[in-house]
């Protein structure tokens, strides 16, 4: 098949542009704009000042930002556990041989597809509500006392908890599609060898999952350092030193929000840099510890 | 079938783990649905289920015309219908040319696409945000033009895989007969992958209805909402309006579209989810 210059240019041509417009210019300015002050988005470079690391000491001694950075730590490694052994525990159960595993992976896969804004919705007003919701009719059912699930010291947790929820039906067809890889005779062996489930479990399916275990850890860690929809509807006017994650602060900062007089792009440039160092060195690690682990089976 | 009712009662911890997790999801939209048809009265004093005072579809008019749901709906539908079309006509021919031939910076491109795939949306919104203030971009066409560019890496990627396992032999007789190169992207080529296109456009069609970032950042009206921040805007208007069996008609349209979407086509969508790129 000949080569056909002029095609292979006006084909790849959009791609290139769009790659070059979405990406490569904006992050070089992302990390240029992180070492000037700018105030403003709109402002032309002609009115950037040189600051050196100051953006990044801005934002490494504001509290705001290490209260949001708290709080993505626990989302990252509480919410981590939790949702990746729940999904788990799902993938596991759906590839028992239970009936009807296909309708029930359809919908615990569901809530991943709808509107993350409806889904929020729908726990905030409905599960999470003082006065009618779901959990307050469960808990003075039991005779106890309503919860204010939205109130300052709930409010996280609850947060947590409905990211949990929609976000655990994508981990489990990740591990589903990992169990349905390894051979089945392995089971049969272990089986008649007398190894119980929990032993199937924890000598087979763990060990020759390592690969996708990590590939679910690093593609959580994204999800929890890049977190955003969720505190924005569980906090939807105001910020809340509850519910704050690094990317609100960075959206406050650089778009306005409660408690910022005056703008700083520059320092949520620099907010932005330091996320991304952090995937960066997830992606790392995690291509580190997986080397030693390619199993052949 | 014989149910094995000795063999079935092993899973039955299972059975209650998923069964359990189910008829919750099932529970909270249910209930919303209901509370949608019902009065904000009868959602406070707990009696959604009852319809009492009859079946409030009025709640979904006022949601559509009064609280502009009509509106976001419109621009929701608009963003996600173009913008699926706009990531095919950029990424295909490059995904094809790129399945195809090695030549100069081949090996860049597909390399760039895939660190493009990652990279973080917070690195990049900034400078986009300024760009259009530069280049003076309003309205609709800023989000239309972003859900497109930002697309293209992952349509690229997922299709450049497929026009990879096709023979070549296609190409060399669509050649014999006099066919041009492009002629034979357009007419051959592009209708064998049809599957993936059609999967792939599921996933754009998703992602940029349920997109909210962007929108949150880029929406400056009313005219250019869409579904997603303009259930926030509904939300925080709650505490005037007060309309709550308005606010969960409002919530059941923004939902509806991408759920229609999944009962008809769960099983191509789930088999998507891990078929591109998750690999152990």
């Amino acid at each position: 098949m000949k080569k056909n210059k002029t095609m292979i240019f006006l084909f790849i041509l959009p791609t290139i542009l769009t790659l070059l417009i979405t990406y490569v210019y904006p992050v070089i300015r992302t990390v240029v704009m992180s070492f000037f002050k700018v105030e403003s988005l709109t402002s032309t470079t002609a009115d950037w000042s040189f600051y050196g690391l100051s953006n990044y000491g801005k934002v490494l001694t504001s509290t705001t930002f290490l209260t949001s950075m708290q709080n993505m730590l626990l989302i990252w490694i509480v919410g981590g556990i939790i949702t990746l052994a729940l999904s788990m525990l799902m993938a596991v159960v759906l590839t028992s041989g239970i009936r009807g595993a296909k309708f029930f992976r359809a919908a615990i896969y569901m809530p991943n597809i709808i509107s993350a804004v409806a889904l929020a919705t729908m726990w905030i007003q409905y599960i999470f509500n003082y006065d009618y919701g779901l959990l307050n009719n469960l808990v003075t059912a039991l005779g106890l006392e309503r919860v204010k699930w939205l109130g300052t010291d709930a409010k996280f947790w609850a947060m947590m908890g409905a990211f949990i929820f929609g976000s655990v039906g994508y981990y489990m067809l990740i591990f589903i599609s990992g169990i349905e890889g390894i051979p089945a005779d392995l089971y049969e062996a272990a089986t008649l060898d007398g190894a119980t489930k929990v032993d199937q479990f924890s000598k087979i399916t763990l060990p020759l999952m390592k690969g996708i275990i990590k590939t679910t850890i690093t593609f959580w860690s994204i999800n929890a350092t890049t977190f955003f929809l969720w505190s924005k509807m569980f906090s939807p006017i105001d910020t809340e030193a509850s519910t704050i994650v690094p990317v609100i602060y960075l959206y406050d900062m650089v778009f306005g929000g409660k408690g910022v007089s005056v703008r700083d792009a520059g320092a949520g440039a620099a907010v932005g840099v330091l996320l991304t160092l952090i995937i960066i060195a997830i992606y790392a690690v995690m291509n580190l510890l997986l080397k030693d682990s390619d199993l052949e089976y | 079938m014989r149910i094995n009712w000795k063999k079935e009662a092993k899973f039955l911890p299972g059975y209650l783990i998923v069964g359990i997790w189910v008829l919750f999801t099932a529970v909270m939209i249910g209930w919303i649905f209901s509370a949608s048809l019902s009065t904000s009265r009868e959602i406070f004093t707990g009696t959604v289920l009852q319809f009492k005072s009859g079946i409030h579809f009025e709640n979904y008019a006022t949601a559509w015309n009064n609280q502009n749901v009509s509106v976001f709906f419109g621009n929701s539908l608009l963003y996600s219908t173009i913008s699926c079309f706009g990531v095919l006509a950029v990424a295909a021919p490059a995904a094809y040319v790129l399945s195809r031939w090695n030549f100069a910076g081949s090996k860049t491109l597909r390399l760039g696409l895939v660190i493009a795939m990652s990279v973080p949306t917070i690195m990049i919104i900034m400078p986009l945000y300024s760009l259009t203030v530069a280049w003076g971009l309003k309205g609709r066409i800023v989000l239309i033009l972003l859900y497109i560019m930002l697309r293209v890496p992952y349509t690229a990627i997922y299709l450049l895989d497929f026009f990879g396992t096709l023979s070549r032999s296609y190409e060399e007789a669509a050649y014999l007969d006099g066919c041009s190169p492009s002629n034979t992207f357009v007419k051959i080529m592009l209708p064998l992958v049809q599957p993936a296109v059609i999967t792939v456009t599921i996933f754009n069609f998703l992602s940029v209805w349920n997109e909210f970032f962007m929108a949150l950042i880029f929406t400056s009206s009313e005219s250019m909402t869409p579904v997603g921040v303009g259930l926030l805007q509904i939300i925080n208007a709650m505490k005037y309006t007060g309309n709550y069996g308005g606010l969960f008609a409002a919530v059941i349209i923004v939902f509806l579209p991408t759920f229609l979407l999944y009962i008809f086509m769960s099983e191509k969508i789930i088999a998507g989810v891990t078929g591109g790129g998750v690999k152990g």
